[in-house]
């Protein structure tokens, strides 16, 4: 019903209202792209890590100097963590889960190069390895302790008899197929699948083949030793600091080079995902911001020259209500111009993004979102204004400038 | 004239506090992000080795697979490192005119008994002498090695600035002796601060990690049969027993970087790797298209990937940002220029020419620009903070040097102006007359 004064009141100050739905759709597009990407770095971060990430340690120590053994520092190693109250389990490790460093092998159900192509973290650990990881084992066996191989030159390639691959390892070599029981090749060796164990994540957290994991019953040469400590339930940081002092002068021929939790490794390893939403976090804040403090300033303005109109619709006997509801509707007709602009502009710029930065698909979903937010703050930002405009009383009509 | 403009652009923006704080603000947190992340993005898409960009150049060899490229998302780049074997064939050339192979190795430090340090584990580098000078690596104490030193016969360190504060409390060690793994070394030189950015002679475990605590001759690796502490990656199916065999085998792990003066060179150079590789075809190795690359220190990087596609990303979000927020200048400056339509069309009718008009605004307007740019610096530095805060041990990338300052002030001042321009132009169009009849 009253469109049309509001249009023609609009056309005759085209500028102002295209600048505002510019800035309207401008925010729009960055700020339902930025949400796009924010969620899948949050997804990332938070994917399961399938292992008790919580209660676990990592300790690294190194070994040096010609009096150093490995395998009795191993030894020595493992029966003090073992016996310290708190520990639930503790095996030696030859690579950190969501670290940034590991192995990766190529495995297949066929010794064959053609075959021999899915690319599998790999995690040496003993018999304990299961249950210090906090692993489920869904089918087939653990490893036993005669099982545990222990080949002392480090640049030896030799392989075990014996594997425990995760659901996906397995699904991605043997598909459908039941794989306990069958053999794993590499290009020179072969392994026979012992154990099936839930989901656990790799190494590398930007890697797509993250999910497949196979571990073997091996310890591995020196000088490295690493080892995986599980902690009772809100044992973590005491034992943190009691595995440190209790490890520092056990042996004068290595160094402990670290004893980190799990939440510490996996933060550091995630921190690239981690600054991108903090950034895209701040960025969303300050554009919503300057774009409804640009409304409200627009709005404030538009009334102040206003005045003398309003007082005048007033003294004819418009209501309060009628005042306002004129800015609001002026202001809602504002923002949907420009979030019809931005819902096409959001989507050139995810397509943009998605094909050269190889960034998912823009959901229509964020921008559907993002057109209601834009709608609510639009109306919470004129309507300060709009108070304002109904407060002009009637009489200023009488008065000249 | 320019002290008066001044005076009325100042009494102009007190007139309406809260409007010229919003376009100020405006601008200063538009031009903040946008510095932030120009900031991050200049220092991770740098050169570190700008200035010796001509004639340094890495070398890579495609050994790899015949049935698959070493990077599935990349089948056209060979592997970034070459085998122990062709590097030391490579590095038997007299063509470059430096020359360097190396690899990344770790060392337990014992610092001297009376310092009281315990031992710690550090990255090592073994490497050929050449790395310090072509590199241009500056020293604090001493020197580097000689020839005679690469093949290991001399148990020599170089220690990095950080090792040295740690071990020798920062004190001049050239001439003490460090033990490493077990081991004796004579310190013959200190490292000055040194931290290139990427790491561009090592991009394979971090292109932002810092530079390695020591280093140590190229031959120290085989002397006491180190592992490599860098990437290795392996592809053929060959037993390994020992070190022997891994320094035999296919597997990549040695970097390698040649200095090559003047475009003849670098072409026999290329041609010297080619009839290398053609050799070695012959005899059943490198089974796949003659790949063989010399790369210039700034396409390294490039082909690399060393800047993430995330911080352009950044950039380009940050630029839509301060588009927004001088659209939302513009509205305003329009909004209260037009405004004061009735003292502009007083002054125009007392005489004063349209290019004054134009030139008070204009000063208004650059007020506000100079002021953002202030403001939005203060909150680079902000910014920054908080980047450093979310990425440990970078405190290096992130600093604002003077470049960044004029380019903040550049922004500011040059966004303000372009968004004053549309706002002061039409306020110049101001009929007078209109505006001299009461309403």
């Amino acid at each position: 019903m009253e469109l049309r004064p509001i249009l023609s009141a609009m056309l005759r100050n085209k500028t102002g209202a295209i600048l505002v739905g510019l800035q309207i759709a401008l925010t729009l597009a960055v700020v339902a792209n930025s949400v796009a990407i924010i969620t899948t770095r949050v997804e990332k971060i938070g994917r399961p890590p399938g292992i008790d990430s919580d209660n676990l340690i990592f300790v690294q120590s190194y070994g040096f100097g010609p009096n150093y053994v490995q395998r009795s520092t191993i030894d020595d190693d493992l029966r003090l963590l073992r016996s310290l109250p708190g520990v639930i389990s503790a095996a030696p490790i030859s690579q950190i889960p969501l670290s940034q460093g590991g192995s990766a092998t190529n495995l297949g159900p066929e010794q064959t190069r053609e075959k021999v192509t899915i690319n599998t973290n790999h995690f040496s650990v003993d018999e304990h390895g299961v249950e210090a990881l906090g692993v489920k084992l869904v089918e087939g066996r653990n490893f036993t302790q005669s099982e545990i191989q222990y080949t002392p030159d480090p640049n030896s390639s030799d392989f075990v008899p014996f594997v425990i691959l995760n659901r996906d390892a397995a699904k991605a070599i043997f598909g459908t197929e039941h794989a306990v029981g069958k053999t794993v090749y590499d290009l020179s060796h072969s392994a026979v699948v012992i154990g099936i164990m839930e989901n656990m994540l790799g190494s590398w957290v930007g890697w797509d083949k993250l999910t497949q994991v196979m571990l073997t019953p091996r310890i591995e040469a020196g000088p490295l030793a690493r080892y995986v400590v599980r902690a009772e339930p809100g044992q973590r940081d005491a034992l943190i600091a009691e595995i440190e002092q209790k490890l520092a002068n056990s042996n004068p021929n290595r160094a402990i080079t670290y004893v980190k939790s799990h939440t510490e490794i996996k933060k550091r390893s995630y921190r690239a995902d981690s600054r991108m939403v903090a950034f895209l976090s701040v960025l969303i804040v300050l554009m919503v911001s300057v774009t409804a403090l640009g409304i409200v300033g627009l709005a404030s303005f538009h009334v102040n020259v206003r005045r003398k109109q309003i007082g005048t619709r007033r003294a004819v006997g418009a209501r309060r209500i009628d005042i306002i509801r004129y800015f609001m509707l002026e202001n809602w007709l504002l923002t949907t111009g420009g979030v019809v602009a931005g819902s096409i502009l959001a989507f050139a710029f995810g397509q943009w993004l998605s094909s050269a930065y190889s960034l998912p698909r823009l959901p229509p979903l964020y921008v559907g979102g993002g057109v209601l937010v834009l709608w609510v703050l639009g109306q919470l930002a004129a309507f300060l204004p709009a108070r304002r405009a109904a407060a002009i009383p009637p009489a200023i009509a009488t008065r000249t400038v | 004239m320019f002290a008066y403009y001044f005076r009325l652009a100042l009494k102009s923006l007190r007139r309406n506090p809260m409007l010229s704080g919003l376009m100020i603000g405006a601008i200063a947190v538009g031009v903040g992000v946008c510095i932030t992340t120009l900031t991050v993005y200049r220092l991770m898409s740098g050169n570190p080795m700008a200035a010796r960009n001509d004639v340094l150049y890495s070398v890579t060899l495609d050994s790899w697979d015949s049935n698959k490229p070493f990077a599935d998302d990349h089948p056209e780049l060979p592997p970034p490192e070459l085998t122990y074997r062709d590097a030391q064939a490579l590095y038997a050339s007299d063509i470059p005119d430096r020359k360097v192979m190396m690899r990344k190795a770790a060392f337990v430090v014992e610092a001297p008994p009376k310092s009281g340090v315990a031992p710690f584990l550090v990255t090592g580098r073994t490497t050929t002498k050449d790395f310090f000078g072509m590199f241009d690596v500056p020293f604090k104490y001493g020197g580097g090695w000689d020839q005679a030193a690469d093949n290991g016969s001399q148990t020599v360190v170089v220690l990095s600035k950080k090792t040295n504060d740690k071990a020798f409390g920062g004190a001049d060690s050239v001439g003490q002796t460090v033990r490493l793994d077990g081991h004796d070394f004579k310190v013959i030189g200190v490292l000055d601060d040194w931290a290139p950015t990427p790491k561009f002679y090592d991009l394979n475990n971090g292109n932002f990690d810092e530079i390695e605590e020591l280093f140590v001759p190229y031959g120290i690796g085989e002397q006491y049969e180190m592992q490599s502490a860098g990437n290795t990656n392996c592809w053929r199916d060959q037993q390994i027993d020992n070190f022997q065999d891994f320094l035999n085998s296919d597997c990549v792990w040695i970097q390698f970087w040649v200095e090559l003066r003047g475009s003849e060179k670098a072409a026999a150079f290329q041609q010297f790797i080619d009839n290398y590789v053609r050799e070695q075809k012959a005899l059943g190795r490198f089974e796949r298209p003659l790949n063989n690359h010399l790369r210039h220190p700034d396409e390294w990087l490039r082909v690399n990937e060393a800047v993430q596609d995330d911080n352009r990303v950044l950039v380009g979000l940050s630029f839509m940002f301060l588009a927004v927020c001088l659209l939302n200048m513009i509205g305003l400056l329009l909004a209260k220029f037009l405004g004061a339509a009735p003292l502009v069309g007083l002054r125009r009718a007392l005489g004063a020419s349209k290019a004054a008009i134009f030139r008070q605004h204009l000063m208004e307007v650059g007020v506000i620009g100079f002021a953002g740019g202030l403001l939005g610096i203060a909150l680079a530095a902000l910014g920054l903070w908080g980047v450093r805060n979310l990425y440990q041990n970078y405190d290096e990338l992130t600093r604002l040097d003077f470049t960044m300052l004029l380019t903040a002030i550049g922004i500011a001042v040059l966004s303000g102006l372009l968004a004053g321009f549309y706002p002061t132009w039409r306020v110049c169009r101001v009929q007078p007359a209109a505006y001299l009849k009461t309403q």
